[in-house]
């Protein structure tokens, strides 16, 4: 199931429509979007505010279902499946970068690293954790509390949670919305690093055209639909 | 999620503080209801082995025949404790006296071992002080009441006969725990060895002898034995236990017991809220939590399991430290109470430390597992787009706590009635809630608008949060009803029990005197003692006809729950005349007669009327003395029994028994230092027989002042877990209001605005939650009294200005301190934190 040469697609999507239902009608967010993203491929996807760049992230990511239309990651149809298996599917090959960094507030900054591997039962969680901070700076702050980082360093937190979990898909969502231009710009040039490292795809969304430029395709969306 | 996942997120989730409450919640409702079963189960024994003290015994078999063998065979079997009894009058001959003086005594011959419960008590001279007497006379002696002294011309060491039998007088007795339950135990007391009777020859067919089996020992082989040999009981035998035995006692018993119940039936909803709280706010703290789980890959069932385990953790620890909690407590209420408990409590048996748990986890399942269970269905959505979360539909909450909660408490009380009536309160609040919680919402609109800034943010403040603040007012107005509900039952049981025993209630009977003594008799009494009643003729006499139908099977003397009632229709029993209603009865059916009638008419007190299936206007006739008697039912009286007056089941006009030679009967209180007066009546008097009942008040009052302190008591347990479930619903809306108020620091709002629209806010949410609790309170006291205690009911203004006051004041203070650190910490500091 899981055979796959770089170049075929880790990420189909096949028709995806969602609407919801509003006071005044159905809504319709996303309208037959088809895409294929590759193994190893970084893709932005842009628009304005309210074009479902969130919502079309949360169906790729099966966080979410699309009201028709399929989608295949990593070789599964994730759209055919109930949330426990998308579950485990997410909990296997993806990783997250949120704009609001969605650190668990009760845990260290190291807890938080370690909290993918411990999902799954690992038992060496802490090393790893430990390596991934240390790789994005913050070695020094293991121990301490989300409220006890800057923004910048929470996003920091959060982008080796994201590859301590080694994904093969990595989806970040406006991972600078909320830094400034100097920590967002310092933030991205890690996020990309570490994706060449380890050679992740990674899906970003934004509205940031400068960012998107730094990855090698750049998907528009307008109204629901892909533009280009 | 594994096990060692679940341990590791209640281990960092204790760090930081989040299962506190929680755990705090569950720690309180298993500590109050282990610690108030505890206390309830040892005072419980001990109560019941002082009052077992009545009977001399656990349980009593009572026949007029023999005790047959096979009776003590089997309680020998099941390891009780017995001895035998036989009573029976008898003269009682003082042969060294000079003028041969005689007294009819009543005889109480006993085996060794005799009372099994409670003790003897002897002295050294005739009204002396006594002691505590460690054995049963010596076979060949007697111990005789104080007042056959004077009356004979005894001293110790005389030589007395019954029947055949020469004894020899050892000591005074002074008390016997199981002394005259009923006035047909004629005669001073004469104590003596079972195994003297045969050499006194005065056991002959026919002869009137009372045959007793005292039994002791563990309540189940007590259980055991009655049912094993319930079948050859009836007709002849009676089973008797302390409670059917002593209406006093068994009543203030039954009602202490259904109090110190209700207290914990309270804790338990008091803790149950409290969880149900802290659970609520710890799975709102954790949707975001959640979400990032699943993210990460967690799926609903690793959720669900994770969460489940962190509960059942909290159930471990919190029902262990609980137990160890409730253990703490109740040995301090013992402490506390040592100068007014039995001085030595009987160890607890296994079933308080049950209670607890079960109630521990049971509470925690029905509060606290629904909002957990809700946790698996939060979206993972959350976390990249604020979606309004699918909260817990009501009918799942509600349905889980009720079901718990009445669950509990049906097991706990075993009383579907008293869980009924608690839980009617309850819901009554809830209902009348909805309405005014409406009204207070639209009124507090308009009124806001016009009022200064505190207020109108308060105002603003609690409408913004209606549905918060729906269970808020519901939870506070609950704790504050249940409060108000133990004040007002509390009160009007200790004044009922209280009224139950009238300063200087009568404590001393005479009966046999003479109709040419009456004066003489009366007269010395009023010079000695502050007596101001009258002396009431009577005479022995038995029922033959009812309507013309034999007595003898008219009816079966059963009570509701199959008890034995006391004699039949057709025993003998004493009878008098009056021309006015007895002291303080009250006929309640049919009309008294006139002081001249000329017909024979009678009265009869209402529940043996009932009892015996007698109507006004029914027939009965009587034999009395040998004559038949032919009397018509006139009127159904009431009699206070517990007045301790002389009463009497049947009163005849005295046109009736005119030409009958009757004997009188009275009775007078006597204060204990002079008793000696008893020596100058039954000198001048010598065939009167007095019939002393102070020991048993005093008895009677220590029992009843000893649970009244246990019951303040559970009032203190009670209030503790109600506060404790004020500051959980503080807690609860606090991020919220943190947040609220920061903000309006932010933009400029001073300190004394926001510490004024908080105290507005919580001074009207305890204000109407006051009105609603009193509104409840009222109609829960109203039914509780009504249908448990079986009190007469009235309405309590004062509750109605109490109720908001204390409401008001409670939950402005405890929100004050809850809320103290968000007045005073930094707006930047607040909105960095949340």
């Amino acid at each position: 199931m899981n055979n796959h040469s770089a170049a075929a697609p880790i990420l189909r999507v096949d028709n995806v429509c969602k609407t919801v239902a509003t006071a005044e009608g159905q809504l319709s967010i996303l309208d037959s979007v088809s895409l294929e993203i590759n193994a190893g491929e970084s893709v932005a996807v842009v628009g304005a505010s309210g074009s479902g760049k969130t919502t079309l992230l949360g169906i790729l990511a099966g966080l979410d279902l699309p009201t028709a239309g399929d989608v295949w990651l990593d070789g599964d149809r994730i759209t055919a499946m109930p949330e426990e298996d998308r579950a485990r599917v997410r909990g296997r090959c993806v990783g997250f970068v949120f704009q609001t960094f969605q650190l668990i507030e009760s845990l260290t900054a190291l807890e938080n690293v370690m909290l993918p591997s411990e999902l799954r039962g690992e038992s060496d969680a802490g090393d790893d954790a430990r390596m991934y901070l240390d790789r994005v700076g913050l070695a020094d702050r293991l121990t301490h509390y989300p409220r006890q980082l800057s923004g910048g360093e929470q996003q920091r937190v959060a982008i080796a949670r994201a590859f301590a979990s080694r994904p093969k898909v990595l989806f970040a969502d406006e991972p600078t919305g909320n830094l400034d231009t100097s920590t967002g710009g310092r933030v991205i040039d890690l996020l990309f690093a570490l994706n060449r490292e380890s050679q992740t795809t990674l899906v970003l969304v934004t509205h940031d055209t400068a960012l998107a430029d730094r990855c090698g395709r750049v998907l528009s969306l307008e109204a629901g639909r892909i533009a280009s | 999620m594994n096990l060692r996942f679940a341990l590791r997120l209640v281990g960092r989730d204790w760090r930081s503080g989040e299962l506190r409450l929680l755990l705090a919640a569950a720690l309180v409702a298993v500590g109050a209801v282990t610690a108030i079963s505890l206390f309830v189960d040892r005072l419980q024994q001990a109560l019941m082995a002082e009052a077992t003290t009545f009977l001399g015994a656990d349980s009593v078999i009572s026949s007029s025949r023999p005790i047959p063998d096979a009776f003590r065979q089997a309680a020998a079997e099941l390891g009780l404790s017995q001895v035998d009894i036989v009573s029976f009058p008898s003269m009682l001959f003082a042969d060294e006296s000079d003028d041969a003086r005689n007294q009819l005594v009543s005889v109480k011959a006993v085996g060794s071992g005799y009372p099994l419960r409670g003790a003897v008590r002897i002295a050294d001279e005739p009204f002396g002080r006594d002691r505590v007497a460690e054995t049963v006379p010596a076979i060949g002696e007697v111990w005789l009441d104080s007042r056959l002294f004077p009356a004979l011309g005894l001293h110790l060491g005389d030589t007395v006969s019954v029947g055949y039998a020469e004894l020899g007088v050892a000591s005074v007795l002074t008390a016997e725990p199981d002394r005259g339950r009923n006035f047909l135990d004629l005669g001073p007391r004469l104590l003596m060895r079972v195994e003297d009777i045969p050499a006194t020859k005065l056991i002959q067919p026919g002869s009137r002898v009372s045959y007793r089996l005292l039994l002791a020992g563990d309540p189940e082989a007590l259980s055991s034995l009655k049912a094993s040999i319930e079948a050859d009981l009836r007709p002849n035998y009676r089973w008797r236990t302390v409670k059917d035995s002593s209406p006093t006692i068994g009543g203030a018993l039954d009602r202490a017991e259904s109090f110190l119940l209700l207290g914990g039936l309270l804790a338990v909803l008091l803790g149950g809220a409290a969880v149900a709280l802290a659970a609520h706010r710890y799975a709102r703290r954790h949707y975001s939590h959640v979400g990032v789980l699943k993210t990460l890959g967690a799926t609903p069932a690793d959720i669900l399991w994770g969460y489940v385990c962190v509960l059942l953790i909290i159930g471990v620890v919190g029902v262990l430290a609980g137990l160890v909690l409730g253990v703490l407590v109740h040995l301090g209420i013992i402490a506390l109470l040592s100068t007014y408990l039995p001085v030595r409590l009987p160890w607890p048996g296994p079933n308080p430390f049950v209670v607890g748990a079960v109630t521990g986890f049971v509470c925690l399942a029905a509060f606290a597992l629904p909002p957990l269970l809700n946790l698996r269905r939060i979206s993972p959505m959350r976390v990249i787009r604020r979606e309004p979360d699918r909260g817990l539909s009501n009918a799942i909450t509600y349905g889980f706590a009720g079901v718990g909660s009445i669950g509990l408490l049906v097991w706990y009380s075993q009383s579907v009635w008293l869980t009924v009536w608690a839980l009617v309160g309850a819901t009554v609040v809830c209902g009348a809630f909805a309405i005014v919680a409406l009204a207070l919402l639209r009124g507090g609109r308009v009124v806001g608008m016009q009022a200064g800034s505190s207020w109108r943010l308060a105002l603003a403040g609690l409408q913004r949060r209606r549905r918060e603040n729906v269970a808020q007012i519901t939870i506070f107005g609950l704790a504050i009803m249940i409060l108000l509900i133990l004040l007002l039952v509390r009160t009007a049981l200790l004044a009922e029990w209280r009224s139950q025993i009238p300063e200087n209630a009568p404590n001393h009977f005479l009966i046999n005197v003479a109709a040419d003594e009456v004066g003489a008799v009366q007269d010395l009494l009023r010079a000695h003692t502050d007596y101001d009643g009258s002396l009431f003729p009577m005479i022995r006499g038995r029922v033959i006809t009812v309507n013309g139908e034999p007595a003898r099977g008219w009816r079966a003397r059963e009570g509701e729950r199959g008890e034995d009632l006391g004699p039949g229709l057709g025993s003998e029993r004493n009878l008098t005349w009056s021309d006015n209603v007895p002291g303080d009865n009250v006929v309640v059916q049919g009309d008294w007669w006139s002081a001249d009638t000329a017909e024979a008419l009678i009265s009869v007190e209402v529940d043996y009327a009932r009892g015996n299936g007698l109507r006004v206007g029914d027939m009965l006739e009587f034999d009395i003395g040998g004559l038949p008697v032919s009397a018509r039912v006139a009127n159904l009286r009431r009699v206070e029994w517990d007045s301790l007056q002389p009463n009497f089941f049947i009163v005849f006009s005295r046109s009736a028994l005119a030409g009958f030679a009757t004997t009188h009967m009275t009775s007078f209180h006597l204060e204990p230092d002079r008793k000696r007066f008893l020596n100058q009546l039954l000198a001048a008097h010598p065939t009167i027989t007095v019939f002393e009942v102070d020991a048993i008040i005093a008895q009677v009052e220590r029992i009843i002042d000893r649970v009244t302190r246990a019951i303040e008591l559970i009032l203190g347990l009670v209030l503790g877990a109600g506060g404790l479930v004020l500051i959980a619903s503080i807690q609860a809306s606090h991020e919220t209001r943190m947040k609220e108020h920061a903000l309006v620091r932010a933009l400029g709002g001073t300190r004394n605005l926001i510490a004024g629209a908080l105290a507005g806010e919580f001074a009207v949410l305890g204000a109407f939650a006051g009105i609603v609790a009193v509104l409840g309170a009222e109609v829960t006291v109203f039914a509780l009294q009504t249908r448990v205690f079986e009190l007469d009911y009235e309405i309590h203004p004062w509750l109605w200005i109490a109720g908001p006051a204390v409401g008001m004041a409670l939950i402005a203070g405890i929100g004050y301190l809850g809320t103290r650190r968000l007045v005073r910490s930094p707006p930047l500091l607040v909105l960095r934190e949340l």
